[in-house]
């Protein structure tokens, strides 16, 4: 493992990633990260956050009009949340066309101010900026709202959510994490939460963190 | 006017530095929590901070570009940062001009095309000046933009040359800005080879301004080192 910076070469070969460029026909990195020659992965270490479909987000409503909600993603990109479509009655009866059983799905009212979590829904070019529509939204309620680094965020979730169940399970908090680099804490020992959090930021790219985490959390029981 | 004082003495320079030695030079990164990416450089005795946000929606909405982020630079010297007059806080013609080809050096490394309708911050604040800060500036917003995340496709430095009589000097002091023949701070992105800022007060004759240049590429290689260093540091 060696740490790359932008501009150097991640390969001799076109590889298409996120966080590279091909420059005749050779791959370099766009932002500082860790490269494993053999393996030829890449992972950043810091890097911004880019919208896929079905990521699962978490912001602050912005603005409500027209029942469109606007959402807050602290990113480059902002979020809608649009309105469920209305079932057309009468002649062919149901709309099938829009798929899935929207009747049953209804907008929980929010305000100005409230933090919903949210699903990326589609990736949408706008004339003037890149915009997100979200769907199955979900208002939180209470609970505190923490920024933390995107490319962070896979060693907070852990594989296959291990490292997030430990912290649910050391600090009795329920956890949120958006993609997006927001996190949401609810319940229990948040102090603690955030601490962890703090440390898996700092150290992400040091193995053996699972385990620094959990004798963190052991630590923070006992008091 | 201010006699002109004698710039070399003895073969050497004021500072006592050889004709193409830069001055002492440390870097330090992510100094700064709340900004995305931040860098401090002391170059000698200037003393500069810069710091990087965004990307994120562009404000007034009448300055975003459909196609790409715009950049927005501020190059500022503290009130107390010069050994001279302190003049009134806030951007004079000078910081105004800096902050102009300190975005346009950016414009050229930094991947604008994937954040359309967006702009990014840099800050270059002068704490401590002393000739040559444009270029520190440069090299310090370019070591917060590599920490930061934001895509780019290489790391830039900037450094000066200048011409005393018949010789060409790397990286002049405050002096040798204000009396030297000619004065040249040069911005380079190693990788692709490309030059992306180039001013001149004064002048030099074509076989001059080679070797100046040929001075500031070879400097270049230690500023880029220190660069990465100073990002590696941060991962250790």
């Amino acid at each position: 493992m060696k740490i790359v910076l932008p501009g150097d070469k991640i390969s001799d070969s076109v590889l298409r990633m996120e966080n590279g460029i091909v420059e005749n026909g050779k791959t370099y990195a766009t932002v500082i990260g860790m490269l494993d020659d053999e393996k030829g992965s890449f992972i950043p270490l810091e890097s911004v956050w880019y919208p896929r479909q079905g990521d699962f987000v978490i912001g602050i409503v912005e603005n409500s009009k027209n029942n469109v909600y606007t959402i807050n993603l602290d990113s480059a990109f902002r979020g809608l949340i649009l309105p469920p479509p209305r079932p057309r009655f009468g002649g062919r009866g149901r709309d099938f066309d829009r798929g899935g059983d929207r009747m049953e799905e209804r907008i929980e009212p929010m305000q100005v101010g409230d933090i919903a979590s949210s699903f990326v829904k589609e990736v949408k070019r706008e004339a003037d900026q890149i915009i997100l529509i979200l769907e199955r939204p979900r208002k939180l309620y209470g609970g505190k709202l923490v920024e933390v680094r995107p490319s962070k965020i896979p060693r907070i979730i852990g594989k296959a959510n291990t490292m997030l169940r430990k912290l649910e399970d050391g600090t009795k908090c329920s956890i949120l994490v958006g993609l997006n680099g927001l996190v949401w804490i609810k319940g229990g020992d948040v102090l603690l939460a955030l601490k962890a959090i703090e440390k898996i930021q700092e150290e992400a790219h040091i193995s053996g963190l699972t385990d620094r985490i959990g004798t963190l959390l052991a630590a923070g029981v006992s008091k | 006017m201010k006699e002109k004082p004698e710039l070399i003495i003895k073969g050497k320079r004021t500072d006592g530095r050889a004709f193409d030695e830069l001055r002492p030079i440390k870097i330090e990164v992510g100094m700064l929590k709340n900004a995305e990416g931040s860098a401090y450089v002391e170059w000698g005795n200037n003393k500069v901070l810069a710091a990087v946000y965004g990307p994120k929606e562009a404000q007034p909405k009448h300055f975003a570009d459909p196609e790409r982020a715009i950049i927005k630079c501020r190059y500022q010297m503290a009130p107390f940062s010069s050994l001279e007059e302190h003049s009134r806080s806030g951007p004079n013609r000078r910081a105004i001009e800096i902050s102009k080809v300190t975005k346009e050096v950016f414009e050229n490394v930094i991947m604008l095309e994937n954040f359309p309708g967006d702009e990014i911050d840099i800050f270059v604040e002068i704490l401590q000046s002393d000739g040559g800060t444009r270029a520190a500036g440069i090299t310090a917003a370019a070591t917060a933009l590599a920490s930061s995340g934001i895509p780019m496709r290489d790391i830039p430095y900037a450094v000066s040359a200048g011409k005393v009589g018949d010789q060409i000097i790397l990286d002049l002091n405050k002096i040798e800005d204000n009396y030297s023949d000619a004065d040249m701070p040069i911005a380079i992105s190693p990788r692709l080879n490309n030059v992306l800022l180039l001013q001149m007060d004064g002048s030099m004759t074509k076989e001059q301004m080679e070797r100046a240049l040929a001075m500031c590429q070879k400097a270049g290689e230690s500023i880029t080192k220190l660069q990465r260093e100073a990002l590696e540091a941060r991962y250790k």
